[in-house]
């Protein structure tokens, strides 16, 4: 068992390797993009894993921003081709054999920092884990392309993404007083803050 | 079209006057203009007559009333002896009893019933029931629960499911996704042994349902988009041990070639074709996975199973007629080596999997009777095939195909169409799509009519190919891809086949695709249900739809008609939609997923419901009392 497992987790950047012995694409190969600035080693780490409620609640981390930008996504399509990403999430991203990535619906978070760590850490039930295989500036340009198809969330919206909120629904007024009840923050007026205003994504007045 | 008829031309002068065309149209859609459509009616068989002469061994003859195995017989007829329920009662058949097994994938296979119980397992996680038939309301007898992996359930191609089980010496012997065989004791439900046959992180899972002669379970992998080599294995009955393990590409010794094998065709002649026909190296990754179904000659001591695409799916990357994917093996079950081989799809570029089920029978050909085999190959064609030899007898299409302009019978090789073949990176519009112009879904063949009932799809595929590199875990597919209906629009249909004119008989055109197994019965009725969720029930010899009913979801499991412990005659079959019909989901009317067995019966009676069952397990009547509500809430 122990001799299988580590030669599955070995196979995954011996193969990598391969590809790149073979010219499938190379790391080298300038992409015409500034270098990436990378949010600082350990960053990452503290994003909490999606789809955690209540008590475990964390802002830390959440709202990092994609070092990729928009202009990432291009290679980020092409490695999310060549990569065999899209055998399972499908060519338009609409699912497959793995989820959609374009629905607003993720049961490890939507925001660019969780969808690193899903691809960067892999998942249960079949997403591979690509931390080993794949450069870190190449994982934030698939997580700029995944934002590219509409279905992510944005980087102050953690919260959003976790109650499966939608841009633009309305508010009821009474979250306020309920939350408050339990001692919680208020709830954010709206569930997709203002990029600019404050990095917390609690906290915010209602108007 | 009417070339293929031609080149089976000297059956179709035997038994020319034999076939008649009725249509039927269930669904008020426009008729197909595929074969059966386009040929002038005949007149409809007479009520007694064997259309074909085809008669089938139904070895090892299972109790009339039961269903031990998922083809019921070695021969994969599908056909049960009973014959309460007819072409005249069949519009009184009612539910009588359901269950659901509350898992929202795809219900593929059949139950087993075996004399009071009732066996069914459920898709991943892969749970067991045992169902009680002697007592009303068929309560649970027992649950196992195997509990596998996580891991397999994304590394499924095609939904996390499974097709059945097969019961063998007191035990129920199955698959979990996880690459796992089990035995479960039949009385107690308890894990009799259990044995590791893959790695589901690297992509390899097991969805067939094994197969068992004498005292061996034969067992097959799954993973053919993954690129996953493809194999066949036996296992002990009595301890799960392997026996042998027969890998579908590499060398003869991996595949289990030696001096005995004689494929009938000259071009699958030669040592080490399972390398030879691949670029250096690319068999490894090169599939030909065995998860279909297996069907077994006891005269010639042959079992007969088909392997999957090659991988990758992109055939720009693997010059070569990639041996031995998209193929069939017949081998000698006792020592696995094969016999002979035959493929269906050479150097196959639009992913058509020969592991389509091959169906047994004796067939009167030129006033001879052959020991033939009849296969529904994904390629939309079907072949009678003498079973001993390998020999294409009848190769004709069924469906809509566009990738051959004919089929070369001295060669047993189809015409490829030049303008068919994909290339990286252009789309291509193909007929049929990637998943056939019939998927897994099983045939049924009736010794009453001697013909064979299938029900089929009517998909074609705009396709453009990239090239792909092998990562494990990762599908090593490469065909981007959108799937619309074929001609006539028309998603699906239920047709009769002649297997020794290589035509249809009579055609039920349906605006699903057509997705479930088909059952015969001793009644002359035939069953089917469709991805929308109808269950039909069809006079086996006009193809007129008796009888209908709308299910809670789509139907892609296989029915199967048993006797009751009160001799009553009784059809089940499975609604839960899933699997590859979900290539279908984006049409208007799709169903929601489902999880439920229903059962019927004529006018729906059974033990399980009635006034009197109103009792207590002391026999009173059941009276609320207030403590019945004082539980917890």
């Amino acid at each position: 068992m122990s001799n299988n497992y580590l030669f599955a987790r070995r196979a995954l950047p011996l193969a990598f390797l391969t590809l790149l012995a073979c010219g499938g694409f190379s790391f080298a190969q300038t992409t015409g993009l500034p270098p990436l600035g990378l949010p600082p080693e350990g960053e990452t780490a503290n994003v909490p894993i999606g789809g955690l409620a209540g008590g475990a609640q964390s802002d830390l981390g959440s709202t990092i921003k994609n070092p990729a930008g928009t202009e990432g996504a291009h290679r980020g399509r092409m490695l999310y081709v060549k990569l065999n990403c899209a055998d399972c999430h499908g060519y338009d991203g609409k699912g497959g054999m793995g989820p959609d990535l374009t629905d607003k619906k993720w049961i490890f978070g939507g925001t660019p920092a969780e969808i690193f760590k899903s691809i960067f850490q892999g998942r249960p039930e079949g997403m591979p884990s690509w931390g080993k295989a794949l450069p870190k500036k190449d994982i934030w340009q698939l997580v700029a392309y995944i934002q590219s198809l509409g279905g992510s969330y944005p980087p102050q919206a953690e919260q959003a993404s976790r109650q499966g909120d939608k841009p633009g629904e309305l508010v009821a007024p009474e979250l306020d007083f309920e939350q408050a009840l339990d001692g919680s923050p208020p709830y954010p007026a709206h569930p997709f803050p203002n990029p600019s205003a404050s990095q917390s994504n609690s906290g915010q007045k209602k108007q | 079209m009417a070339k293929h008829v031609l080149l089976v031309a000297a059956a179709v002068a035997f038994f020319g006057s034999m076939p008649a065309f009725a249509q039927h149209t269930s669904t008020g859609n426009p008729p197909s203009p595929d074969s059966a459509s386009s040929q002038s009616p005949a007149a409809a068989p007479k009520p007694s007559e064997n259309v074909t002469g085809a008669t089938a061994s139904f070895a090892p003859k299972a109790k009339p009333g039961e269903w031990p195995r998922q083809a019921r017989d070695y021969a994969n007829t599908r056909y049960s002896p009973l014959d309460q329920i007819t072409t005249t009662n069949v519009n009184r058949l009612r539910i009588a009893w359901t269950f659901s097994n509350g898992i929202p994938y795809g219900q593929e296979g059949a139950p087993l019933v075996i004399g009071d119980t009732m066996y069914l397992v459920t898709p991943f996680p892969d749970i067991a029931y045992a169902l009680d038939l002697s007592k009303p309301g068929a309560p649970v007898k027992w649950t196992f629960n195997p509990a596998p992996s996580n891991i397999a359930a994304g590394k499924a191609c095609c939904d996390p499911i499974i097709r059945g089980w097969v019961y063998a010496d007191g035990k129920l012997i199955y698959n979990l996704l996880d690459d796992h065989t089990v035995a479960v004791d039949a009385k107690t439900g308890k894990e009799v042994w259990r044995i590791k046959m893959g790695n589901a992180e690297n992509g390899e899972t097991m969805t067939m349902s094994p197969f068992v002669v004498g005292d061996k379970v034969f067992v097959g992998n799954s993973g053919g988009e993954l690129g996953k080599i493809g194999w066949m294995a036996a296992l002990d009955v009595k301890t799960g041990k392997e026996l042998w393990r027969a890998y579908s590409t590499g060398s003869d010794k991996l595949d289990k070639i030696g001096t005995d094998f004689k494929p009938y065709y000259k071009w699958m002649q030669g040592k080490d074709l399972g390398v030879k026909s691949w670029p250096p190296d690319m068999w490894k990754h090169g599939a030909g996975a065995a998860w279909g179904w297996i069907s077994y000659d006891p005269q010639l001591n042959l079992i007969y199973y088909g392997t999957s695409n090659p991988s990758p799916r992109v055939p720009v990357q693997r010059p070569g007629y990639n041996l031995w994917t998209s193929s069939i093996f017949a081998r000698d079950p006792d020592t696995g080596m094969a016999k002979w081989a035959y493929q269906f799809t050479p150097h196959d570029q639009w992913d058509y999997d020969g592991v389509n089920e091959n169906v047994l029978i004796d067939l009167p050909i030129d006033g001879k009777t052959r020991h033939v085999l009849v296969h529904f190959d994904r390629n939309g064609y079907a072949y009678t095939i003498d079973r001993a030899t390998g020999e294409v007898l009848v190769a004709a299409p069924f469906a809509h195909q566009t990738w051959t302009t004919g089929f070369d019978m001295k060669t047993g090789m189809p015409k490829v169409n030049p303008k068919e073949q994909p290339k990286p990176d252009q789309p291509l519009n193909v007929c049929p799509t990637d998943i056939g112009g019939k998927d897994w879904e099983p045939a049924a063949f009736s010794p009453k009519t001697g013909l064979l009932y299938v029900g089929i799809l009517n998909v074609c595929m705009n396709v453009t190919d990239k090239v792909k590199t092998y990562i494990p875990g990762t599908p090593y597919d490469g065909m981007d891809m959108k799937r619309h209906p074929g001609p006539g629009k028309n998603w699906g249909a239920f047709i009769a086949w002649n297997p020794a004119t290589g035509k249809a008989v009579w055609k039920i055109p349906e605006k699903f695709m057509v997705f479930s197994g088909a059952l015969t019965t001793a009644g002359d009725v035939v069953f089917y249900g469709t991805v929308d969720g109808w269950f039909r029930a069809v006079d086996a010899r006009s193809g007129k739809v008796l009888w209908s009913q709308k299910l809670s979801s789509g139907i892609i499991g296989d029915p199967i008609a048993y006797l009751g412990p009160d001799h009553r005659e009784y059809v089940a079959v499975l609604a839960g939609v899933g699997g590859a019909a979900m290539v279908e989901k984006s049409q208007n009317g799709f169903p929601a997923r489902g999880s439920t067995l229903y059962v019927f019966s004529i006018d729906g009676i059974s033990p399980g419901s009635g006034a009197k069952l109103l009792t207590t397990s002391a026999g009173a009547p059941a009276t609320p009392t207030p403590s019945a509500h004082e539980g917890r809430r």
